[in-house]
């Protein structure tokens, strides 16, 4: 497996590929977006376990759902991505997921669901903070409320109690700070 | 463009990017995005920027967990069979196929070029020999007509001779007639008497045809004496009109005999053709 040579098209490629159905779409996929796709769900849910079954159901979504995918509205990796979230949030607002880590909270006597309502990080993972460092923290804050944590611009804005406007522009000037940085 | 400045300015992009929107927003975006390419680009700014961050904070998944989404969406696992290596020939020989037809097309083309041109050859050879042939013919008819030409000239040339001896009072013309034997007979004798020339006339010649053992001879009477002039043949297609003889200073009469081919020194008066006198 590891031997293996990993696969890698251009994106027309990938997305004519994917709408045929055909197998290797779906393998040059895996090998070029799994790591950066599981990196995502991994921000929104902590449980590497959990976390990998998403990254799995993301997968076959894609693979099941790839003709309604529409390059004029974005790029694949964007479609994908919002498919791996998508399925985090929903998965993370559960009734049962919410049980599973009430009772983990009971069992570890680690307070699970403050540590979701923190926004923490993996230790490995680059943080927005560290990125955007010419940005005081209430602005990479909103970032990271809408980005990994599932909120909605419009809860973000309610749980900062700040207006609507200003979350948006606080959104922007985030990503703007990620231009610069990968530019 | 100030309209579209604002609408970036506004943040609304990266929440499409991020999929926070409603479906009548996403909407919004998506026409906006058709009508302005500034839109559009930045959008695709923040895509590359998010899908940057995201693969520099990726997670390598567990190893088997490919089997397992390969075999949930049943396609065959790598572990199975080398797909991936499976997988990408079937491309190269697609490339390699295409490759083979597009030679074939070019063989073909080649083909069918080398038949074209062989047809243009052979239709050029043909018409070449078709050229050559007329030029040849051309060519004959060309000489023809040449000769025909000097021909007509020659005779002209004598035909002009003959009317200014009429003018000439040099020029003796004598009428020749039949006798006994063959009263039909008939000819013209031309004599000069300062240049003693003497020309007979072919196109005014009607004597009977003789054969090869004989030929006609001219003689002058010269004071009752006959004196040879040449011998000649009955014949209708001359190249001249005008046929010259031996030269004589005086005659009174001309005669022609009919005598073994050659001539004879002194005329058979029973084989007389012609007579007639020279008139003064």
């Amino acid at each position: 497996m590891a031997l293996t040579k990993k696969i890698s098209l251009s994106e027309e490629e990938l997305v004519r590929a994917l709408k045929a159905k055909e197998t290797i779409a779906i393998q040059a996929l895996y090998d070029m977006y799994s790591g950066a796709l599981l990196g995502v769900i991994s921000r929104i849910i902590l449980q590497p376990e959990v976390a990998e079954d998403l990254l799995q159901e993301t997968f076959i979504k894609i693979w099941n759902s790839g003709e309604s995918y529409d390059s004029s509205k974005g790029r694949l990796f964007t479609w994908m991505m919002n498919v791996a979230r998508n399925l985090s949030i929903d998965k993370l607002r559960s009734k049962d997921f919410r049980n599973s880590v009430k009772n983990q909270d009971i069992e570890n006597n680690v307070d699970f669901i403050d540590a979701q309502k923190k926004v923490t990080f993996n230790a490995d993972l680059l943080g927005l903070r560290e990125m955007v460092t010419a940005l005081k923290p209430e602005f990479t804050k909103v970032l990271e409320l809408v980005y990994f944590k599932g909120y909605t611009h419009i809860e973000a804005a309610e749980e900062l109690a700040l207006p609507l406007g200003t979350v948006k522009t606080r959104i922007r000037m985030a990503i703007m700070e990620l231009r610069k940085h990968f530019n | 463009m100030e309209e579209t400045a604002a609408y970036i300015e506004s943040g609304t992009l990266e929440l499409y990017v991020l999929g926070l929107l409603s479906p009548a927003e996403e909407e919004e975006v998506e026409r906006m995005s058709a009508k302005y390419p500034d839109v559009r680009q930045e959008i695709t700014a923040i895509e590359l920027a998010m899908e940057h961050y995201a693969k520099a904070n990726a997670i390598e998944p567990a190893i088997g967990l490919e089997d397992k989404i390969f075999s949930a969406i049943g396609t065959p696992s790598t572990f199975i069979e080398p797909t991936p290596q499976a997988t990408i020939i079937p491309l190269n020989q697609t490339n390699h196929s295409r490759k083979v037809r597009t030679l074939q097309y070019a063989l073909v083309a080649c083909i069918a070029l080398l038949l074209v041109s062989t047809a243009a050859l052979y239709s050029a050879h043909s018409r070449l020999d078709d050229a050559q042939n007329q030029i040849a013919q051309l060519s004959t008819q060309r000489d023809k007509f040449a000769a025909n030409a000097s021909f007509i000239e020659q005779k002209n040339i004598e035909l002009h001779q003959i009317a200014d001896m009429v003018a000439n009072p040099s020029w003796s013309i004598v009428k020749l007639a039949g006798t006994g034997a063959t009263p039909n007979s008939k000819m013209m004798v031309y004599w000069n008497r300062d240049e003693r020339s003497v020309l007979l006339d072919n196109s005014k010649m009607n004597l009977p045809a003789n054969d090869t053992e004989h030929q006609y001879q001219l003689w002058a009477l010269v004071n009752g004496k006959p004196v040879d002039l040449g011998v000649f043949d009955m014949k209708t297609d001359r190249e001249h009109i005008l046929l010259k003889m031996k030269e004589i200073p005086m005659a009174q009469a001309f005669a022609v005999t009919l005598e073994k081919r050659g001539g004879s020194p002194v005329p058979t008066m029973s084989a007389m053709a012609v007579i007639g006198n020279v008139t003064i």
